[in-house]
């Protein structure tokens, strides 16, 4: 039999909350949301939380007994440790001089999300339960006037069964710096609700790659809220492989001129994963450029979603916004969709975008046969084709390498298993 | 010594038949022209002997060095020695040139049991062969045919010919899009590959291609099948005469 939605996770949660920081009112307010959003909620009409609803999740609130093994693909990075959402120093790279992490409050990034409330992140089930219940609310600063060299690596790990874990990252960079990120999620959680604040300053500029490998009963609703300011630039990049359902889940603002934001990502999906790169971008000012891009392989039963949006304000002439998705089909059972949105109220902007699905093309893959190569190696060769194309185009040349790695061994899987 | 023999090969696409019991014998050392009128099966029968999904033999049989080619795959038919100049080659976005021409370089050394070169030995092997069909490192620098001129494409088609060394070489319409320093640039490649060992077969529309590549047997086809062979003054006959009183002849 079927079992019935029961949104059980709400009322644990407020228990949880109520029992666990019973003197702090500041956690109260984000306990209002009773539900998990439905088919009817524009945001979610394609990912389908239906299944998350009938389980019934408890927040997780062990300390940490494990050793972990850090796998780190930049060998000289630093790297910060989170384990059931908690920072484990003891795990983590000693950090430098000009880098500092912080506890901080509610009250003080309460006004960078405020900047989102009219725009579609009230009641988001990530923002929520994890600012109800994470236990701590880290920040991690850049101080202004410097050059990171070493990439800092954020792991984030732990996790059980019918347990969620709410980490919370605050990532503020002071003007005129220079900082790239790697975020890992490979958590074994069943609900891991990361929620990601990032603050740029002034001419600063954040490559920040994120991917995601949880483990595969999942689910992933990973939220960033990013704030621009004028001359930065935010180059985001996701790799979506991991869980039974991930959703990277990205708000971008431009509030200052001339800044820029790229918001690309890859999904390759596998089995019954549903993977969902959603992406909002706000032009609120003139002068700035932002890209969506995204491409995908879905082989077996996977879905996979891109949902883009552009919001261009009556202000901000001369925005250049692109907005790309490209899908390729190993499986006629599986679903792609995509949702492209222009919000358009300025005359004087550039903006493009077009989606495309489809199998691998016969004619490159007799091409390539012709030549002696077998069909499947002429498969690999046209998914990585598919695949360098994007990472060239999303990420520092320095990592291309790394991240392509990273896509491997899923696509030999994907093509293993492409007539199941 | 035969090197392809194939016989009362008979083929349709969509139940319509289009070769209808054609049989051609190619032997080491020759060159060999087939000529026939647009629909007449000339890049039907290239399919075929690639083995393109689809353009499998209803009947009939090909057989390459004895072994029958029916069941082979592109790959398998191209590791034994048989390679195919496209008519229109295919662009490959995001494969690089180099690499792929190195991937296909070593996948036929493999197979012909010789040692396969390293990075560095290739790339100098490569400039060294792309140089004689005046093919600049830029271009290998690109992607494979990706925003190549239609020369560089059939140049590039040579270049691939070169390196694979193949026992027999069937080249499409070849010619097409070249102009005429294009022309004698691929017809040199072609006959410098040429030795008694190894055979050619050209299709074309135009007997110009051949003033460059010198045949040995010109064949004319027509509705699915070869209707008259000849030596290479049956090109100059048709190129003076058109297609139309041989084919009254043979009704």
């Amino acid at each position: 039999m079927k079992k019935t939605r029961n949104d059980q996770f709400f009322s644990n949660l407020e228990k949880f909350v109520n029992k666990v920081y019973p003197n702090q009112p500041q956690r109260q307010p984000y306990l209002n949301l009773k539900s998990w959003p439905t088919p009817r909620d524009e945001a979610w009409k394609f990912s389908r939380l239906g299944k998350l609803a009938r389980k019934n999740i408890l927040p997780l609130n062990l300390e940490n007994q494990q050793n972990f093994n850090i796998n780190k693909l930049i060998k000289d990075s630093i790297s910060l440790v989170f384990v059931n959402g908690k920072f484990e120093k003891k795990l983590s790279d000693k950090l430098l001089s000009k880098i500092v992490i912080e506890e901080v409050q509610i009250e003080d990034f309460k006004e960078i999300i405020n900047k989102f409330d009219n725009l579609s992140v009230k009641n988001h089930p990530t923002l929520n339960s994890t600012l109800s219940c994470s236990q701590k609310f880290f920040k991690i600063k850049f101080k202004h006037d410097s050059k990171f060299y070493k990439p800092i690596e954020i792991f984030n790990l732990g996790g059980t069964e019918n347990t969620s874990i709410h980490p919370f990252i605050f990532i503020d960079l002071g003007k005129n710096t220079d900082v790239k990120v790697f975020q890992h999620y490979s958590t074994y959680a069943e609900l891991l609700a990361p929620f990601e604040i990032i603050n740029l300053s002034e001419n600063s500029n954040l490559e920040i790659i994120k991917i995601y490998d949880d483990k595969i009963n999942s689910h992933n609703l990973s939220l960033t809220l990013s704030v621009i300011k004028g001359e930065a630039n935010l180059r985001s990049f996701a790799l979506i492989k991991g869980g039974e359902f991930t959703r990277s889940e990205m708000h971008t603002l431009l509030e200052g001129e001339n800044s820029k934001a790229d918001i690309n990502g890859i999904y390759l999906s596998s089995g019954n994963q549903h993977h969902d790169l959603t992406s909002c971008v706000y032009h609120n000012v003139p002068n700035c450029k932002s890209s969506q891009i995204v491409k995908g392989v879905l082989g077996e039963k996977s879905t996979a979603v891109f949902q883009g949006k552009v919001r261009v304000e009556k202000l901000a002439q001369k925005t250049e916004a692109k907005q790309m998705s490209r899908a390729i089909m190993l499986s006629d059972k599986a679903v792609s969709n995509s949702k492209p949105e222009l919000e358009i109220y300025a005359d004087d902007v550039i903006c493009g975008h077009g989606a495309t699905v489809g199998e691998l093309d016969e004619d490159q893959i007799f091409y390539l046969s012709s030549r002696g190569i077998s069909k499947q190696k002429a498969k690999v060769i046209l998914i990585d084709a598919f695949l360098n194309e994007m990472i060239s185009l999303s990420i520092s040349d320095k990592f291309h390498n790394i991240i392509y790695n990273e896509t491997k061994t899923k696509i030999n899987k994907l093509l293993a298993n492409e007539h199941e | 010594m035969p090197i392809l023999e194939i016989k009362n090969a008979e083929l349709s696409i969509d139940n319509k038949k289009i070769l209808k019991r054609l049989s051609l014998n190619v032997n080491e050392g020759e060159t060999h022209a087939i000529m026939g009128p647009n629909g007449s099966g000339k890049s039907t029968l290239s399919y075929m002997l690639a083995g393109r999904d689809g353009y499998e033999l209803d009947n009939g049989s090909i057989t390459f060095d004895n072994i029958d080619l029916t069941q082979l795959s592109p790959d398998e038919r191209s590791n034994l020695g048989l390679f195919l100049a496209f008519q229109y080659p295919v662009e490959l976005p995001g494969v690089s040139s180099t690499n792929f021409l190195r991937e296909i370089f070593n996948s036929r050394k493999k197979h012909l049991g010789e040692i396969e070169l390293s990075h560095l030995d290739f790339i100098k092997h490569l400039r060294k062969v792309a140089e004689n069909l005046s093919i600049k490192d830029e271009m290998l620098k690109r992607y494979v045919n990706f925003g190549f001129s239609g020369g560089e494409k059939k140049r590039f088609e040579i270049l691939q010919m070169a390196l694979l060394n193949p026992k027999i070489s069937v080249l499409d319409e070849t010619d097409s899009g070249l102009d005429v320093d294009a022309l004698k640039i691929v017809s040199e490649g072609v006959n410098n590959l040429k030795n008694k060992n190894n055979a050619v077969v050209v299709i074309t529309h135009y007997q110009r291609l051949l003033d460059y590549i010198k045949p040995d047997i010109v064949h004319i086809m027509s509705d699915g099948k070869i209707i008259k062979s000849g030596d290479a003054d049956l090109a100059l006959y048709v190129e003076k005469n058109g297609y139309s009183e041989i084919l009254n002849e043979k009704n």
